[in-house]
């Protein structure tokens, strides 16, 4: 600690000075004089000060004090060392194709050459991000990083996505990467506050409200020595968010932005409805069956009460069993202002941007403004602070509920093939504000659900940062960056008063604040030993605080409906949560590079963190990355070889835990917890209630140990024309800490303990290539593959498995001991011999096996295609996601088919129903194949699920899915000049565009139940499916 | 000048370590204590016992015995699932015996005077191993809730595990006997009887010739201990009932009367969620029950429900349970004298005691209808005296059917001891099951997921038609 406090002491010192330095501005261009766009220029001797070109090539730099070369690189092209003369303005051309000096932003926001790394680390341009704008920054990812999965919750207004990097070495969710903006933390946490098992309302990731036009360049840091330097919280990886800063045109005045785009939305995927039976069972028509298609066929034939009306009439099938005059058509408008300018002593960038959406769910909606800030001073020639700024709210409406055990779940199984859904319209007496046009009286009419019944959310987020650089000699520096992250989420849940399951009325109100501060003071040396011989070193200091408080309120019993004050129910039950966690950490960073080709970064970091035992609490751990360009070490460059590096690298991380976790407590009690939500509440007959926690606390609880080893290889050929870019990755996690399930029969649900190793290892590759490139013409394209094996090696003593997550029936998602992360189910029982159901002699039904596995929830590798072609102004792109492998329970498909609503029921429906590809027990124990009827086809289907068997609906997760197609036209500049336009560009953009090939029926593969804070992978439950999103898109420039 | 610039740097350095220990020390939770009183754990243990009880078990299981038609998600096909199973493991594990652990290990720990907390903890945990063996047979006993020594609790067998409710309860009794004068004050935390001991004796007598029923179904070894236990003091008026008490607010409530509230509004009567089967119909309407008017609403003599038929939330079809039974206010009772009553008719009839049968069963008999028609808390509907007499007089001459019949009808909405008293006597004959996948009535819950998951030597699933020990 002292070290780091004497730090922090120099640089606070060090501070108090100001000094001058110079804005250079430019364009770089190829040969041919055409602009390059996102080329790097930086500053030589201090590399962690840069910037990239922009649309019209042109960039604008303050380079300190005292410095006077600058370092010009685009992929492909070679290098240029530019020396400052008195001139402030300075062009630049590239020579294409000899030497590859990109720029990207790697851990602490320091920017080095790429040639340099000894890890994986990769960069999403801007142009990349809103090319067809994503509502959730994290879903634009998909598809275009190697080693990243992505999954959402589906197609609802401002749900959440989930990213793991390389796969899951946590059994204790940690594997959510730390996302920064700016050089500050940011929290990517979810605050769940309904049970997932009991009605899921899903509201987004934290890391949602990032604005794509406000983002410059993502780098994805992939392994744990990219990311040491973060601290164990980057663990799992880190997503480095860095946004644009300001720069005005060439012409001296602001530049100014328009980014707009207007699209529909529709489901993505719906059932393949049957429409020849009605509702009913056993062929008896019932009009209040909803969602149990088991009447008879449908022939025009008159029923006495038909389903709403209860007139008598016509039997008639309805289109797609209704469904789309249920879920309607989204809008999306997302519309984006900036207004930015820069000169010799500051520049700033202001952005204004707003996302307003309707849902494909009737009644929701969601409305997002961003207000950005970004601006740098210059306050000498050494010292420079830069600022930013962004607040974001969002209002949502009526997000749609997933799960069970909630009236206002409404799923694909909610529809029957001779229900018209127009016919519950109107669904409220406006007179009397009751319900009408139900079913039964008992059901609820599913417009009351989605108009009476409320799921708001509104939430406001504020992102500020600042930093200022002092340089007081040439290779020395020494930065201080402070961060705050305050994040205030009120949400609001109702029923009105006659929702059936919730007649009485009740509301919901939670308030969700979550901050956190973060404060990195850095000091950066810099010496070339001699001609060949570099020398940097980098030391730090890092304070983290986060808070987290809750404070909700449970109404129930209105006396007067839709007023909802506490005063107006008869039952008000309050709980507050609070949590609060600080971590220190010092660390350093050496990097001595050889001759340009041989870079070796040595870095260690030790932190100190507030949920660990007092006596326990401090952890040090280092890395260590080889970077080797062997083409320029050997000389190895020829026509066909360009370039070639090999990277190698190793690192150990600690990690803490949750605060809280060390003491037995006793929580005082707010209700009594009953089912059906039926809980009673204290006090109780005027007594107030406590209860033993039931987690057994942990003894001598230690750091978790995350050990990860990562070489790979990058290769270029062809002029830069082709490149491939391979890694192989291998994690050892050790002594996690865990909340492990323990048998209730101990009296306790969980032990917190350090248990087990997990390990995870894989490859991953990409290939780049510019098949064609004319002046007309070009095509580029690239591929990228990852595949991640989770295996757990060990647990504890006498546990063979851990359960992660639990979802319906027998369903769960375990960790299995010599296995992986799986997911266990009940089957039907087999035969050993020929592994064909057993069928009950007496029944005909398939009957219920002994608990088992299902295999890995997590997929056996994932692609991507990205495509790009350019031909003159015009310029289109496509992305395909491949995911291969990981199984999914859909409890959707099981209603789906239980209730006989789809296509593959009514075959045989008829006749005689013999289970074919069952077996008979014969009495010495051989088989024989069934030949017992069922009652029924609907017996058959029905009885798929009998005693808890799940085996019928759990599906080989694997899909291919076309993500994005964009199609834009860039206005010649020759017939804008008039206009003082700078770029005008129109085009067509779709998001989601179709599910190409998926192994899963009636719905989307890619919907999660869990959302983005557990690792409930591989769970499907009424979730809405995602949409497609199809529209236009105008960018304009002046 | 220097020495005071190093003199500073060496105070600011200082300040700042100091500053850092400070700040990591704050990992203490700010809403929660560390140490609770049992005054306010044994309300928590209670509470929560039965709303989970009446919520769950209620709500879904009192068709499995036959007293109601069906049931809302009922396993009484044979599919026990993991919802039902999972929830009431945990409640008794974890909620009730996890908290009365701590409180009895803290009452014995502080003395004798706290013998009163100690005795009430054994006797809630005998009654609750109890239920647990009722419900799954073999289950934890002697190596449950002792994490640290037994992480994987090994299985008793269900005779080991009423053996030993037995010396729990014997234990109580006997810290009972032992208590001094002055004793903690548990008066607050002791929302059954308020802190009176005897009536907590009572009931774990009470509870032993309860276990001991079950014994004597497989050995009339135990008769000795019958026979001493009879001479104890049980609940032996509806004054000494062990009831918990729900209040008319949205609050407290019964979660049987608010599962109609909330889930169809207004009452039984006219939401007709509980309706009795015809089992219990036919039972009640017999020999001028006064029971009858006073808990089954059937103004249209539409008779009880065939078991076959799914009438959950079907108004007027058939009859329905009064709305004087279903009320927020409605008690939960866990041990009425009534039950005492009649198992001394029965054990007189069966020689095991000298008691007067005829007597015993007519008192039963009244305890029972003077609970629901004026004793129980709320009542809003009474039975004359008059009535009782009648009835009394025209059920006739004891024997053991009328015994069973008579310990199935008071068992009324405690669903696991009618299902016991159904599983031990076989009266009355149980209708068949429409779509079951077992072969008799549900005989067993399969073991909760967790545990079965958590706990290796949790034994395989019998079908759950496989009868329980104590069944002959």
């Amino acid at each position: 600690m002292k070290k780091t406090t004497l730090v922090l002491l120099l640089f606070f010192c060090a501070m108090g000075t100001m000094l001058a330095q110079r804005t250079i501005t430019g364009t770089v261009t190829d040969n041919a004089g055409e602009a390059l766009i996102g080329a790097s220029v930086i500053v030589k001797s201090s590399e962690n000060v840069g910037t990239t070109t922009d649309i019209d090539g042109s960039y604008s730099l303050e380079v300190p004090a005292g410095l006077t070369v600058l370092i010009y690189s685009y992929t492909g092209y070679g290098t240029e060392e530019m020396t400052l003369g008195a001139s402030n303005i300075l062009n630049v051309s590239l020579e294409e194709g000899v030497l590859v000096g990109e720029v990207v932003v790697t851990a602490l926001g320091i920017e080095r050459e790429s040639k340099d790394l000894g890890y994986s680390v990769a960069k999403i341009d801007s142009d990349e991000l809103v090319r067809a704008r994503e509502t959730n920054i994290v879903n634009a990812l998909q598809g275009k990083v190697t080693g990243v999965q992505v999954s959402n919750s589906g197609g609802n207004l401002g749900g959440s996505s989930k990213i793991v990097i390389r796969g899951v070495n946590s059994l204790a969710g940690r594997n959510n990467p730390l996302w920064v903006i700016d050089g500050v933390p940011f929290n990517n946490a979810q605050n769940s506050g309904i049970d997932r098992i009991s009605g899921n309302r899903d509201f987004a990731n934290g890391a949602s409200v990032v604005n794509p036009d406000d983002i410059e360049s993502i780098s994805v840091l992939k392994g744990a020595a990219a990311t040491a330097l973060y601290g164990s919280r980057a663990a799992a990886g880190a997503i480095l968010v860095t946004t644009k800063s300001g720069k005005g045109n060439k012409n001296g005045n602001p530049r100014v932005e328009i980014n707009s785009s207007y699209r529909q939305d529709r489901l993505l995927v719906t059932p393949d409805y049957q429409q020849e039976y009605a509702m009913g069972s056993q062929f008896k028509y019932d009009s209040s069956s909803v969602g149990f298609d088991w009447g008879p066929k449908i022939v025009g034939q008159n029923v006495r009460s038909l389903p709403v009306t209860g007139e008598s009439g016509p039997l008639t099938a309805v289109d797609d069993n209704g469904i789309n005059d249920f879920f309607g058509t989204g809008n999306t408008f997302i519309n984006n202002f900036a207004i930015s300018d820069g000169n010799e002593k500051m520049n700033y960038r202001l952005s204004l941007g707003a996302l307003n959406q309707t849902g494909v769910v009737p009644g929701s909606s969601l409305d997002r403004y961003t207000i950005s800030l970004k601006s740098g001073v210059k306050h000498s020639d050494k010292l420079r602070s830069d600022f930013g700024v962004q607040f974001i709210k969002t209002d949502s409406e009526g997000t749609a509920a997933a799960g069970a055990n909630d009236p206002n779940i409404i799923g694909y199984s909610s529809f029957s093939s001779t229900l018209d859904q127009n016919l519950f319209k109107p669904w409220i007496d406006e007179e009397l504000g009751t319900q009408i046009n139900q079913l039964t009286p008992t059901s609820n009419n599913p417009f009351w659900i989605r108009n009476e019944n409320r799921n708001d959310r509104d939430d406001s987020r504020l992102l500020t940062n600042f930093s200022t650089t002092y340089t007081p000699i040439e290779n020395l520096n020494f930065t201080a960056r402070v961060g705050y992250d305050f994040d205030q989420d009120n949400r609001f849940f109702s029923n009105r008063k006659g929702t059936a399951q919730r007649i009485v009325g009740d509301f919901t109100i939670n308030k969700f604040n979550r901050t956190q501060f973060n404060i990195d003071v850095i000091g950066n040396y810099k010496m070339d030993i001699n001609d060949d011989l570099k020398f940097n070193i980098l030391g730090g200091f890092n304070y983290n605080k986060r808070k987290f408080s809750s404070e909700n309120l449970a109404s129930s019993d209105l006396l007067v409906a839709e007023l909802f004050s506490p005063g107006n129910a008869a039952t008000n039950v309050a709980t507050r949560g609070f949590t609060e966690q600080v971590l220190f950490g010092a660390y350093t960073s050496i990097d001595l590079g050889y001759k340009d080709y041989l870079n070796l970064t040595l870095t260690g970091r030790n932190d100190w963190s507030s949920t660990l035992p007092i006596d326990n609490n401090s952890y040090f751990y280092p890395s260590a990355s080889l970077a080797f360009v062997f083409s320029d070490a050997l000389d190895l460059t020829s026509n066909v070889f360009s370039y070639g590096k090999l990277r190698a690298s190793f690192a150990q991380v600690g990690n803490d835990t949750g605060p809280y976790q060390l003491d037995f407590n006793f929580f005082p009690a707010a209700s009594a917890s009953g089912q059906y939500s039926l809980g009673v509440n204290f006090p109780f007959d005027g007594r107030l209630a406590f209860a033993k926690a039931n987690t057994i606390p942990p003894e001598n609880l230690l750091p978790e140990r995350q050990n990860s080893f990562e070489v790979g290889a990058e290769l270029k050929f062809f002029d830069y024309k082709l490149g491939l870019d391979v890694a192989y990755f291998a994690t050892r996690n050790n002594d996690q800490i865990l909340r492990l399930p323990i048998p209730e029969s101990t009296g306790f649900g969980f032990l917190r303990t350090n248990v087990g190793q997990v390990n995870t290892s894989g490859i991953e590759f990409s290939i780049n290539a510019t098949p064609i490139s004319t002046k007309m013409f070009q095509w580029n394209t690239a591929v990228n593959f990852s595949s991640a094996k989770t295996e757990v090696v060990e647990l504890t003593e006498g546990v063979e498995r851990i359960q992660l997550a639990s979802a319906f029936t027998s369903v769960s998602v375990q960790a299995v001991e010599g296995g992986g992360i799986e997911l266990f189910a009940t089957p039907f029982l087999r035969d050993s011999l020929t592994n064909r159901p057993i069928i009950n002699p007496s029944t005909g039904e398939r009957q219920a096996g002994e608990l088992k596995s299902f295999g890995s929830v997590l997929p056996d590798f994932s692609m991507g295609f990205i495509n790009n072609f350019s031909i003159g102004d015009f310029n289109l792109s496509c992305t395909i996601d491949w995911r291969s492998g990981g199984v999914m329970k859909s409890s959707t498909v099981e209603n789906l088919q239980n209730g006989g609503l789809v296509q593959e029921t009514t075959q045989n429906r008829e006749g005689t129903f013999i289970d074919k590809e069952g077996v008979l027990l014969n009495p010495d124990g051989t088989t024989r194949d069934n030949d017992i009827p069922l009652a029924s086809a609907q017996a058959f289907w029905s009885s798929l699920d009998n005693n808890g068997v799940s085996e019928a609906s759990i599906f080989d997760a694997s899909f291919v899915k076309l993500r994005e197609i964009a199609i834009s036209y860039n206005l010649p500049k020759s017939l804008l000049a008039n206009a003082k336009i700078s770029g005008l560009s129109i085009g067509l953009e779709a998001r989601n565009v179709a599910l190409i090939w998926s192994k899963v029926p009636h719905i989307d593969p890619e919907t999660n139940l869990f959302g983005s804070g557990l690792d409930g992978f591989g769970v499907e439950r009424s979730n809405i499916s995602s949409t497609r999103s199809v529209g236009v898109n105008l960018k304009l420039t002046f | 000048m220097k020495f005071l610039k190093i003199f500073s740097l060496i105070l600011f350095v200082g300040v700042l370590v100091t500053s850092c220990e400070k700040a990591l020390d704050i990992n203490t939770n700010p809403l929660v204590a560390t140490s609770a009183d049992p005054n306010a754990v044994l309300p928590f243990v209670f509470v929560q016992y039965s709303n989970r009880h009446t919520s769950e078990l209620g709500t879904r299981m009192m068709d499995v015995p036959q007293h109601i038609g069906s049931c809302f998600n009922s396993p009484r096909g044979g599919n026990t699932g993991s919802t039902i199973t999972g929830n009431t493991w945990g409640m008794y594990y974890t909620q009730v015996l996890g908290n009365l652990a701590l409180v009895e290990a803290d009452a014995l720990a502080a003395g004798t005077t706290s013998n009163n907390i100690a005795a009430i903890a054994k006797i809630f945990k005998a009654k609750s191993f109890f239920e647990l063996s009722s419900i799954w047979g073999d289950i934890p006993f002697r190596q449950a809730l002792d994490g640290v020594q037994f992480p994987t609790p090994e299985f008793d067998t269900q005779e080991e595990v009423f053996n030993g409710v037995l010396t729990i309860l014997d234990e109580a009794i006997a810290l009972i006997d032992a208590m001094p004068a002055e004793v903690a004050d548990v008066s607050i935390g002791d929302l059954i009887y308020g802190g009176d001991m005897d009536k907590w004796r009572r009931w774990a007598n009470s509870l032993k010739l309860r276990v001991l029923m079950l014994l004597r179904n497989k050995s009339t070894a135990v008769d000795n201990e019958i026979t001493k236990v009879l001479s104890e003091p049980m609940i032996e008026d509806n004054s000494q009932a062990a009831l918990i008490r729900y209040a008319d607010n949205a609050s407290e409530a019964n979660s049987w009367a608010r599962l109609i509230t909330n889930f169809f509004g207004g009452t039984n009567e006219a939401a007709g969620v509980y309706s009795p089967s015809t089992v219990s119909y036919d039972l009640f309407n017999q020999n001028d029950d006064p029971r009858f008017g006073v808990m089954i609403f059937d103004p249209n003599g539409n008779g009880g429900s065939d078991i076959a038929e799914a009438v959950f939330g079907a108004p007027g079809s058939k009859a329905h349970v009064s709305n004087n039974v279903v009320r927020n206010d409605m008690p939960h009772n866990m041990f009425l004298p009534s039950e005492i009553s009649l198992y001394r008719a029965e054990l007189a009839l069966l020689g095991v005691s000298s008691d007067d049968a005829q007597a015993e069963f007519e008192k039963g008999l009244r305890q029972n209808c003077e609970y629901w028609g004026g004793d129980i808390p709320g009542a809003t509907a009474t039975i004359a005296t008059a009535d009782i007499d009648n009835f009394i007089s025209n059920i006739g001459t004891v024997d053991l059917q009328k015994v069973h019949e008579q310990l199935y009808l008071e068992s009324f909405f405690r669903p696991v001891i009618a299902w016991n008293t159904v599983r031990r006597t076989k009266v009355p004959d149980m209708l068949a099951v429409p779509g079951t996948a077992i072969s008799t009535i549900l005989k067993r819950f399969n073991y909760a997921p967790d545990e079965v998951s958590s706990n290796p030597n949790t034994p395989t699933n019998l079908p759950t038609d496989t009868p329980m020990w104590f069944e002959n």
